[in-house]
């Protein structure tokens, strides 16, 4: 899926964190947001995932604005995954519980937790694995729809930097099948994984490169 | 069903509470409504006892302070269609050491409706106990009323509890406790279809007298009136304390559990599938508590019915229509109480998720 911001201004009250930002993501690319912290790249993230509408401007997905993709539910659950800083795995639930819990097709389910590494630990609880395991089991929840697009916000902030390179190199495979990553993080080892790299200074794009 | 019987383990704590809570305003619904409707239904089959037809001082409120001409009756005994009447004179009076006690002058004729267990139906100076009065005053051989002696000439048993707990003597005596005729006349007909025909003739005999169907009677009681109404208002109450503790208690559990209910919306799942899934947590919490209810209301009922303290007059009485009418209330309380809490729920945007990783 195209995705094409136009335009984005945006405002928390009078305080301006976005200022007029164009940018492309291609289809199924790895596309790094980096940034100092308040240089805008989380808000920019939520804007292109749908989670925040901009103050001006605005998001194409393939051509179509938001207001043109009919139920807003039904199409984050079809195209889009999202991992945060946090894992946010429900914790009465097993891993693969909380991976299917939005699966259109549990089909998927349990190769991802092959493909990611976990399916020893499908039938444990969240605090049962270590904190790079959760992550894992994150991104296989984000991924289990086959999404076009999968949105991270500081994926690796809470994990050490062997499990963070780890994450990566997850993005980096998926990337490589088919499926889009948009990433933000302050963390410029994302550079090397990663196929654009867009980097944000004071609310606007500072510079974009490959 | 799995998983909301999974997040109710996980979140035991507050589960306890909210099943706690609607245990208790589920029983109390069921006790007070079984109470009172055990008292209308008591009082009602006493006068439906041989009686297709009241006849009571007209316009009068209560039975108790009913009083008509007992010589009336034998005109009524002699109309075309009545089988038999019997007099009645209700009373309460302290009987020894119980400060009040139904008291209740019969004709003859109404002797034969009381099941004796031993002794004899009373002569004048005489009453017969109900056997649950006879084992609350140990087994009496006298009982005073109202400063008079009586000698207890036998005991008979009753399923209506006032009477099980009351005494039973003749007219004479009863006349001259209460200082009136008679309270009520029960008639009894041949056919049901004479009902009209045999009303029109008694309400013709006196001004003072008013004849209606037992039915009919109990249908416009006030007395049944009040207690029921008393009944509906503190059980509506209740209920509304229920759903109070159930919106209460559920908003805590959406604000604990805000992060589950923003990822889920994060992966699409829909507003719909939230609130069904917090739904469908608090009904299997009223379904417990609806058991336990019902079951805690059974014991709470038969330790009344069997306390001293309330001489049996306090017999509840849980219907199969009164239990399928509280599992509704029940699952309505449920129902409401979650729905706004659920919708809040629904509505946890998913951006609340970024802000708290801090990024």
């Amino acid at each position: 899926m195209k995705i094409e911001a136009l335009g984005i201004e945006h405002f928390y009250g009078h305080e301006k964190v976005l200022n007029g930002v164009d940018i492309t993501i291609t289809p199924g690319s790895f596309t790094a947001i980096i940034g100092e912290s308040g240089s805008g790249k989380t808000t920019l993230l939520s804007i292109l995932s749908t989670l925040l509408q901009p103050t001006f401007g605005n998001v194409q997905y393939d051509g179509k604005i938001l207001s043109e993709l009919g139920n807003i539910d039904r199409f984050r659950r079809t195209n889009i995954g999202f991992v945060f800083q946090f894992h946010y795995l429900i914790s009465y639930l097993t891993l693969r519980e909380n991976i299917a819990l939005g699966a259109i097709e549990e089909s998927r389910v349990d190769s991802l937790l092959e493909s990611l590494g976990i399916s020893n630990l499908s039938h444990r609880y969240s605090d049962e694995v270590s904190g790079g395991e959760r992550q894992r089991a994150a991104i296989a929840r984000a991924l289990v729809n086959a999404p076009s697009v999968v949105f991270a916000d500081e994926p690796t902030g809470n994990l050490d930097s062997k499990n963070a390179l780890g994450v990566y190199e997850l993005f980096r495979e998926f990337s490589l099948q088919g499926t889009g990553f948009v990433v933000a993080s302050h963390d410029k080892k994302i550079a090397d994984y990663a196929d654009v790299i867009i980097e944000m200074e004071d609310g606007v794009v500072k510079k974009v490169y490959k | 069903m799995i998983t909301p019987l999974k997040a109710l383990r996980k979140n035991r704590f507050k589960t306890s509470l909210i099943f706690v809570s609607m245990s208790v305003s589920i029983a109390a619904i069921f006790l007070i409504s079984a109470i009172s409707g055990g008292v209308v239904s008591m009082y009602s089959a006493m006068l439906k006892t041989d009686g297709d037809i009241i006849v009571t001082q007209k316009g009068i409120a209560d039975t108790f302070f009913s009083d008509i001409n007992r010589s009336l009756n034998d005109t009524v005994m002699n109309m075309v269609g009545v089988k038999e009447s019997s007099v009645l004179i209700l009373g309460a009076a302290p009987v020894d050491t119980l400060p009040i006690v139904g008291i209740y002058g019969v004709s003859e004729n109404r002797f034969k409706s009381y099941s004796l267990k031993q002794g004899s139906i009373p002569s004048q100076g005489e009453v017969m106990l109900g056997s649950k009065i006879y084992e609350t005053l140990k087994h009496p051989k006298t009982v005073t009323l109202s400063k008079k002696e009586f000698r207890v000439s036998g005991v008979f048993k009753s399923r209506i509890g006032f009477e099980d707990g009351g005494v039973v003597m003749n007219l004479v005596d009863a006349g001259e406790l209460f200082h009136k005729s008679a309270s009520i006349f029960l008639v009894s007909l041949n056919d049901l279809s004479q009902s009209d025909a045999v009303l029109k003739e008694v309400n013709l005999l006196s001004s003072e007298i008013e004849a209606k169907t037992t039915e009919n009677f109990i249908d416009s009681y006030n007395q049944f009136k009040i207690i029921k109404t008393s009944s509906d208002v503190i059980g509506a109450m209740a209920f509304l304390m229920g759903i109070l503790g159930i919106v209460s208690m559920m908003s805590m559990v959406v604000s604990d559990r805000k992060a589950e209910f923003g990822i889920m919306r994060s992966i699409g799942l829909s507003s719909s599938t939230i609130i069904f899934k917090l739904l469908s947590e608090t009904l299997i919490i009223a379904l417990a508590a609806y058991a336990v209810a019902l079951g805690t209301s059974f014991g709470i009922l038969e330790l009344i019915e069997n306390a001293d303290k309330f001489q049996g007059y306090i017999n509840g009485e849980i219907t199969v229509t009164l239990m399928i009418n509280v599992l509704i209330v029940s699952v309505v309380m449920a129902l409401v109480g979650t729905f706004l809490p659920a919708f809040y729920a629904s509505r946890i945007d998913p951006m609340s998720l970024i802000q708290r990783g801090g990024a």
